[in-house]
C-alpha cells in the first residue's frame, strides 16, 4: 500500500515541471513556431530563482525574477526567430547552450557548484490539505505538494480554455495553420506569435522554481536533464492539445516515478532503470505516429 | 560564385563571432578585468605559438569529425541530435576493445579494430531515429535527444559496474593498451588521428560536391516532398545519410578515446560535449566541408585557448562558453541578404515598412 502511495505521490511530484513546460509550449506549437528552447528557458528560470533566493531569502521575489530572466529569454527568441525571422530550431540550440553557460559562469564565480537557499525547509512550503491528506491513496495524489504543482495541474483546464474558448487562442491557432490566410484578415500574425512563445516563457520559468526552488532548495548545472526536450515530445504526442498533452507529460511523470521506486528492489542494476522514462517516451512517439499516419494515404514521403 | 555574394557569406560568417566576443567583453569589463588582455592570451597562446597551434589541430580532429556528421544531416534538413551519443557509443566500446584485446597484436591492427569498432557502434545508434524517421516519420530531434540521455545512463552504469576498472580511484574503465594508442608526432599534441580526420574532410568533400548524393542532400534540405515527387527516394535517402552521420561521429569518438582520453570517463566528451561542439562548428561553417574544418580549427582555438585564459588571468574560462552560446545565437539570424547587400536590404525593408502602413490607412 506504501508503494503505490509512494508512487501516485512521486507521479504527481514529477509530472509538475513538465505539464508546466508542456501547457506554456503548446501555444507556441500551435502557432507553428517549433520552440526547442523550452529547456532552456526552465534551467534559466531554476538558476535564477536559486540565485535570488540565497541571496535574499525572499522566494516570492526569486519566483517573479526567475520567471522575468524566462521571459527575457523568450523575447530573444521571438525577436530573433519572428522578428529576424532566423532558423528557430538553431536559435533554440542557442539558447540550451546560453542557459547553462551562464549558470555556469556565475556559479564559477561565486565558487561553487551548487546552489543552496540557506535556512530553507522544503517540508514547509508543501501544503498539507486536513481531511484530505489522511485518506490512503487519494491524499498521496492530492495533498502534499508544493504550491506550483498546484498550479501545474489547474493551469491544464486554464490553458485548455484559453486556447479553445478565447479569441486569442483561436487568432494563434489560425497564425499556426494559415499564416497568409491570418494576415489578409488582418490579424498581426507576428504579435501572436510573441504572445505563443512568451507564454511558453512564463510557464517555463515556473516550471523551473518548481524544479529547484520549490521541491529541493538547491540547484546543481544541467538539472533540467532534459525534462523540456520530454516536454516537447509530450506536445508532438498530443499535437498541441493542452489537455491530451499533459497526460503524456503525467505518463513520463509515472515512469519515471516507477523507475525510482523500483529502483529499490533491483540492486545493482538500478542504474538502468534511469533509462526507462526515456526508452517509454520513445516508444510512445513511434506508436502515436504510426497510428496518426495509418489513415494518410498519401504516396511517397511526407515531411511531419 | 560572384565576389561580392562570397564577400557577403564571410561577412555573415564573421560578424556573429564579432558580436559574440563584443558581449563577452562587456561580461569581462562587467567583473572588472581586461577583455582585451583576456582575448589576447585567447588567441596567442592557441594559434599564434607553434605548440599552441598545433594543440589546437589536436582538439580540432574530432570536432572536423562531428562537424562533418551534423552537416550531412543538418543540410538535408534532418534535425540528428544524436552526434554526441553516436560519438559516446563508439568512443566507449573502442576503449573496451582497447583494453580488453590482448596487448601482443601489431599496433596497426589493434588500432583498426578499435576505430571499426567505434564506427559499427556508431551507425548502430544512428540507425534506430534514421529507421523511425524514414518509416514511421517519427521526429528525429526529439527521437535522438531522449536516446542521447537514456544512452548516457547506460553508459554510467556500464562503467560503474560491468567495465569499471576498480584499480581507480573515481568511475572509469580500464586504460587501454599502449598498441591502441595513437602516439604523438615530434612530442607536439598532434596524432594520427588528425590526419584520419583530414581524410574524412577529403572523403566528405567530395560526397558533397562531386557526387549525386550530394546534389540530392542540396534537394532535400531545400524541398523533401519535391525530391520525392521528382523521384528521388526520400527514405532511403535519410538512412544513408544518418549511416554517414553515424560512421563520422564513432569514428570522432574512437579517435578522441585513442588520441587522448585513452579510458571512459563520465566527463568524457566535456562540456558541452564534442557532438554538440560539433553542431556549432557546422553552423558556423554552413553546413559545408570547407567551412566545417575552419570552423572547427578556430572553435579548437577557443578551447586552448579557454584552457590558457585560466593559466593566465582571473578570468573563469567558462566565459567561453558563454561567447559559443553567443556565437550560435547571432548565427541564426542571417544579419545581411546575400543577394541584396546591406544597402538594398535596408531600403527595401524601409519600402515595405511604408507600404504596409499605407495599406493599414487605407
Amino acid at each position: 500500500m506504501d508503494l503505490i502511495g509512494n508512487i501516485l505521490y512521486d507521479t504527481v511530484y514529477h509530472s509538475a515541471p513538465i505539464i508546466l513546460c508542456v501547457i506554456g509550449g503548446v501555444f507556441a506549437f500551435k502557432a507553428n513556431v517549433l520552440n526547442i528552447a523550452l529547456e532552456g528557458m526552465m534551467l534559466i528560470g531554476a538558476f535564477v530563482s536559486t540565485l535570488v533566493g540565497f541571496f535574499t531569502g525572499n522566494l516570492i521575489l526569486a519566483c517573479a525574477l526567475a520567471v522575468l530572466a524566462s521571459f527575457a529569454l523568450g523575447l530573444i527568441f521571438s525577436f530573433m526567430g519572428v522578428t529576424l525571422k532566423g532558423n528557430v530550431i538553431v536559435i533554440g540550440l542557442a539558447i540550451n547552450m546560453l542557459a547553462p553557460a551562464i549558470a555556469g559562469f556565475v556559479m564559477v564565480l561565486m565558487s561553487t557548484s551548487n546552489i543552496t537557499i540557506p535556512g530553507l525547509n522544503v517540508a514547509d512550503l508543501q501544503i498539507n490539505i486536513p481531511v484530505i491528506g489522511q485518506i490512503p491513496i487519494v491524499g498521496d495524489i492530492l495533498s502534499g505538494h508544493p504550491i506550483l504543482t498546484y498550479v501545474a495541474f489547474i493551469g491544464i483546464a486554464l490553458m485548455w480554455a484559453l486556447m479553445y474558448k478565447t479569441r486569442f487562442g483561436t487568432y494563434v491557432r489560425v497564425v499556426g495553420e494559415n499564416e497568409d490566410a491570418a494576415r489578409s484578415l488582418g490579424l498581426k500574425a507576428n504579435t501572436y506569435k510573441y504572445a505563443a512563445i512568451l507564454i511558453g516563457a512564463v510557464c517555463c520559468g515556473l516550471a523551473g522554481v518548481n524544479l529547484s526552488t520549490e521541491r529541493m532548495g538547491m540547484f546543481t548545472n544541467n538539472m533540467t536533464a532534459s525534462r523540456g526536450f520530454i516536454a516537447i515530445a509530450a506536445i508532438y504526442c498530443g499535437r498541441g492539445d493542452p489537455l491530451t498533452s499533459s497526460l503524456y507529460a503525467i505518463m513520463f511523470g509515472f515512469a519515471r516515478a516507477l523507475a525510482i521506486n523500483l529502483a529499490i528492489y533491483a540492486g545493482p542494476a538500478s542504474g538502468l532503470f534511469d533509462v526507462i522514462p526515456y526508452i517509454l517516451m520513445v516508444a510512445v512517439l513511434a506508436v502515436v505516429s504510426v497510428a496518426q499516419r495509418r489513415n494518410v494515404k498519401t504516396r511517397g514521403f511526407v515531411n511531419g | 560564385m560572384k565576389l561580392h555574394i562570397l564577400g557577403r557569406r564571410l561577412l555573415n560568417s564573421i560578424l556573429p563571432v564579432l558580436l559574440a566576443f563584443v558581449v563577452g567583453g562587456i561580461v569581462i569589463v562587467a567583473i572588472g578585468e581586461n577583455p582585451f588582455e583576456t582575448y589576447a592570451i585567447l588567441l596567442e597562446k592557441s594559434l599564434f605559438t607553434s605548440r599552441g597551434f598545433f594543440t589546437t589541430l589536436h582538439y580540432a580532429s574530432p570536432l572536423i569529425l562531428t562537424g562533418l556528421a551534423i552537416a550531412v544531416t543538418f543540410k538535408a534538413n534532418i534535425y540528428n541530435m544524436g552526434v554526441e551519443g553516436s560519438m559516446l557509443l563508439g568512443a566507449f566500446f573502442a576503449g573496451i576493445a582497447g583494453a580488453y584485446l590482448p596487448e601482443t597484436l601489431n599496433p596497426l591492427l589493434m588500432q583498426s579494430i578499435c576505430l571499426v569498432i567505434g564506427i559499427v557502434c556508431g551507425v548502430l545508434f544512428a540507425l534506430v531515429p534514421a529507421l523511425l524517421k524514414a518509416y514511421f516519420h517519427v521526429d528525429e530531434m526529439v527521437v535522438t535527444l531522449m536516446l542521447n540521455y537514456a544512452l548516457s545512463k547506460v553508459l554510467e552504469f556500464l562503467s560503474t559496474g560491468v567495465f569499471r576498472d576498480v584499480t581507480s580511484g573515481y568511475v572509469c574503465t580500464p586504460v587501454i593498451h599502449e598498441n591502441a594508442m595513437f602516439g604523438r608526432i615530434a612530442g607536439l599534441r598532434i596524432t594520427p588521428f588528425f590526419f584520419i580526420a583530414i581524410v574524412g574532410f577529403i572523403v566528405m568533400l567530395v560526397v558533397m560536391r562531386r557526387s549525386k548524393l550530394g546534389y540530392e542532400i542540396t534537394a532535400m534540405g531545400k524541398n523533401a516532398e519535391f525530391s520525392e515527387a521528382t523521384g528521388m527516394r526520400v527514405n532511403r535517402k535519410i538512412i544513408i545519410l544518418m549511416v554517414i552521420s553515424g560512421v563520422l561521429s564513432g569514428l570522432a569518438g574512437a579517435g578522441w578515446m585513442m588520441s587522448e582520453k585513452f579510458h571512459y570517463t563520465l566527463d568524457f566528451s566535456g562540456s558541452p560535449g564534442l557532438g554538440w561542439d560539433g553542431m556549432l562548428v557546422s553552423l558556423l561553417g554552413g553546413h559545408s566541408p570547407v567551412g566545417v574544418i575552419i570552423a572547427a580549427v578556430l572553435y579548437a582555438a577557443l578551447k586552448t585557448g579557454a584552457d590558457n585564459i585560466n593559466m593566465y588571468s582571473t578570468v573563469p574560462k567558462e566565459i567561453v562558453s558563454v561567447v559559443q552560446a553567443l556565437i550560435v545565437l547571432f548565427l541564426a539570424a542571417k544579419f545581411i541578404d546575400e543577394r541584396l547587400g546591406v544597402r538594398k536590404q535596408i531600403s527595401e525593408m524601409l519600402a515595405r515598412r511604408k507600404a504596409a502602413k499605407a495599406g493599414e490607412e487605407a
